[in-house]
């Protein structure tokens, strides 16, 4: 990288059913909370970066209305229209471009507002797809899951324990919204079927949730905290509309990932990795992205939740947060993991807390069957 | 730090015209991408990535580059969606200038568009409606004033914000109607010398455009831009592929996107109602100020050769011209008098017919940007300008007025 970035600051909402909040105070509360984090005011932003998108904010031109309360009065800022890892990138791009210094990155949904799995239909071609009507986000990752599990032979209890650590692990977590701490795989498989083998309690709840992050130049984060998250390495890749790919693997995830590595010098990600945080919004896509991470073979992700080896006390946590299972406000869900990969490199994960945390990674998605994908790898001071 | 040298090599546009109906979305955003990277002579396998954008909810597809990924050659590539209204293209070009800036990338694809008239289908679509009744019940479930419902419904409908900004500038300035004749006549004309322009009518005058009724004073239908459908895309790179690829790259000299307070509409919070004046515009000033910084131009009004402003409607061309420091304060109008800002006048505004001759919404800004490129590069054809274009300033503009795009290219990369 063109020069050291690094994550000063951060705020998060608690992400809950119905927040009932209007989301001009919600977005201002993140972004007031993450200033008051890193010790700075709002003059010394340099720009403004927020994600959200038209549709799931159920308005035009989303950002219009919540600019002034992300800090962006008179100030250098623009809007990405997909999750919030993509404004930390785009943020990102301009603290390495050299044309500004400080930048406030902002993501919020309010599930509540508009349902997300509607939303997720509008997202098909509408000349075949959406007029057959039998498809939606939900829809397509039980076709997804369905071939991953018959090539590899996953079981639906696999799935069950992925969604029994992430809901036990949120269950420690204070901003988490779906907290189950006593959950068991009964349990699990037990819960509503939505789309055979998508369980309720293997899919994200829809949330309604904000987050900021503020990220500094490596001259300015010195001066703004003696604890910079240094940001290593960032990698991103979108595949093909879910017609036109392989929808058992997740190919993108993998492209990302060999890009972000490469930049942070990662060979081994398993060895290399101390904690992982995933947006997993159904519970097989965390058994996919330990694959595409290569924290093991292709398929073996299996092996690595039957062994507790992702598990809070494991080798290589996932999740530690609860994931993406344990709360999903949608545009903010991966920005919420990079906040969660810096609180464990800064040590205040408080409950979540892994021990001895010096590289982590934080993934985003957006769009079906985890579509396109980010990956940041993050380290602190020692690493 | 120094700044990495980056350039528009290669331009592409669509046909834009009321309804596209030989082609969907996919098939005419392709269109312009291709057209771009004929234009740069560079094969899809040498873009690393592709920066995309439009106005969601007016072609009815929410995050459409989805479903067209492998259309434009960007499967297995890193796309960025921005998506800012009515600057979209402006926002999308910007975006192609930093993710080339920032070193992570060599060579990239910037790509805006709209359809408008796929919403028009009855049924098809979710358009304005989707999104209006969104925050009808979102605001409904706060138990807020139903006001919301009705500022929302006129989100969409920039002619009732236009209308005060052309009012105010009129008694600030002291124009008149028949100078937005002047300016809406002009674009027409120059519009009929771009062959990707919509609204074409050679020869136009003051008097034709006169003749049209009054829709909402001060502004007749003649006055008013037509809603497009089309797309423009860039291919954007660094100094050495820049060099190496075109003969004259248009450098990136300096840019910035300020926003002002939303005004007018009110917010969830009943906020927005800072800005008295719509047309005092701090946001394009202050982008203006900064981009000139960069670009190292002290004095726009003899430094820049052709500027390509957003100007939906005729008035705005006029106090954007003087907020972007082209002409001093309330002058800009007596410029048209004399034929200043014609193709061939001291100061072009618009030579390509701007957005007030083609309006695909997403792709407006964008055309802004690459039709500055194109007078850089000597390819803008019949209305190219008549002189030696050394710096070529492209505005944009949009949300609820508070939003501004600015983009100064130059000959050379430097200072």
């Amino acid at each position: 990288m063109r020069r050291r970035v690094a994550i000063v600051g951060y705020a998060q909402s608690h992400h809950q059913h119905n927040m009932q909040k209007t989301r001009e105070d919600m977005v201002f509360e993140v972004c007031k909370g993450a200033l008051r984090h890193a010790g700075i005011s709002r003059e010394d932003l340099d720009t403004v970066i927020t994600a959200s998108t038209d549709f799931l904010d159920g308005r035009t031109i989303s950002s219009v209305f919540v600019g002034m309360a992300a800090g962006a009065f008179l100030k250098d800022e623009s809007k990405v229209e997909e999750d919030g890892t993509f404004a930390l990138y785009y943020a990102l791009m301009r603290v390495l471009a050299g044309t500004h210094d400080i930048a406030l990155v902002e993501a919020h949904t309010q599930g509540s507002t508009m349902n997300a799995h509607q939303v997720s239909c509008f997202t098909l071609d509408p000349q075949f797809d959406r007029q057959i009507g039998v498809l939606n986000d939900i829809a397509a990752a039980a076709l997804q899951a369905r071939m991953y599990m018959n090539s590899h032979g996953v079981t639906d209890e696999h799935l069950a324990m992925v969604a029994v650590k992430n809901l036990s692990n949120a269950a420690a977590n204070p901003w988490a919204h779906r907290k189950m701490a006593k959950v068991s795989v009964e349990e699990v498989l037990g819960s509503k079927v939505l789309c055979d083998p998508v369980r309720e309690l293997m899919m994200s709840p829809v949330s309604d949730g904000a987050c900021a992050v503020i990220i500094a130049s490596e001259e300015k984060a010195r001066e703004i905290t003696s604890k910079p998250v240094w940001i290593e390495g960032v990698g991103s890749c979108q595949e093909a509309y879910i017609r036109d790919r392989d929808l058992g693997r997740l190919e993108s995830l993998k492209t990302a990932a060999r890009t972000a590595y490469k930049m942070a010098g990662i060979k081994e990600p398993a060895a290399d990795l101390d904690v992982v945080e995933l947006s997993e919004k159904f519970a097989h896509e965390e058994l996919m992205a330990y694959e595409s991470l290569g924290l093991c073979r292709e398929g073996e992700g299996k092996r690595l939740i039957e062994k507790g080896t992702t598990g809070k006390e494991g080798k290589i946590p996932v999740n530690p947060s609860g994931g993406a299972l344990g709360a999903d406000p949608v545009c903010a869900t991966g920005l919420v993991r990079v906040i969660e990969a810096a609180k464990q490199i800064r040590g205040e994960a408080e409950g979540c807390q892994v021990p001895k945390v010096r590289r982590a990674l934080a993934h985003g998605q957006f769009g079906m069957c985890a579509q396109k994908n980010m990956v940041f790898v993050l380290g602190g001071n020692g690493s | 730090m120094k700044r990495r040298n980056v350039a528009v090599i290669g331009c592409g546009q669509t046909k834009h015209s009321s309804r596209r109906r030989d082609v969907n979305v996919a098939e005419m955003v392709s269109e312009a991408v291709y057209n771009a990277l004929e234009d740069a002579q560079v094969s899809a396998r040498e873009v690393d990535a592709f920066v995309v954008g439009n106005m969601p909810g007016f072609g009815g597809v929410a995050q459409p580059e989805q479903w067209i990924a492998e259309s434009l050659g960007a499967a297995g590539k890193p796309v960025l969606r921005i998506a800012t209204g009515g600057t979209t293209g402006g926002s999308v070009g910007q975006g192609g200038y930093y993710v080339v800036a920032s070193g992570l990338h060599d060579m990239v694809v910037a790509v805006a568009w709209e359809k408008h008239s796929d919403s028009k289908e009855a049924g098809a679509t979710t358009g304005l409606l989707h999104v209006g009744l969104g925050n009808f019940f979102h605001a409904a479930g706060y138990g807020l004033s139903l006001k919301n419902l009705v500022a929302t419904s006129v989100v969409g409908a920039a002619a009732g914000v236009a209308v005060y900004q052309a009012m105010f500038y009129m008694h600030r300035s002291g124009c008149g109607i028949e100078h937005f004749d002047m300016v809406a006549a002009k674009a027409r004309r120059n519009a009929a010398k771009n062959k990707y322009a919509h609204l074409q009518w050679p020869g136009c005058t003051a008097e034709d455009i006169a003749k049209t009724d009054i829709v909402t004073y001060p502004f007749r239908y003649g006055h008013i831009c037509p809603a497009s459908d089309g797309a423009s895309a860039i291919v954007v790179a660094e100094e050495s592929l820049a060099r190496k690829k075109a003969k004259q790259p248009a450098w990136f000299k300096g840019l910035a996107s300020y926003t002002d307070e939303e005004n007018q509409l009110q917010s969830e919070n009943f906020g927005g109602v800072g800005v008295t004046d719509p047309s005092e515009q701090r946001g394009c000033w202050l982008s203006a100020v900064k981009a000139y910084r960069m670009a190292g131009i002290v004095d726009p009004k003899t430094e820049i050769d052709v500027a390509e402003i957003y100007q939906p409607f005729p008035s705005q061309e006029l106090f954007f011209a003087e907020r972007l420091g082209l002409f001093d304060e309330g002058t800009a109008w007596m410029a048209l008098e004399t034929g200043e800002t014609e193709i061939e006048g001291r100061m072009p505004l618009d030579p390509s017919g701007g957005v007030n001759a083609t309006n695909a919404i997403g792709s407006s800004a964008m055309q802004r940007i690459l039709e500055c490129a194109l007078q850089i590069m000597g390819k803008a054809e019949e209305h190219q300008v008549p002189k030696k274009v050394r710096n070529a300033l492209a505005h944009g503009w949009g949300g609820v007025t508070n939003y501004s795009t600015v983009t100064v290219l130059g000959d050379t990369p430097g200072r």
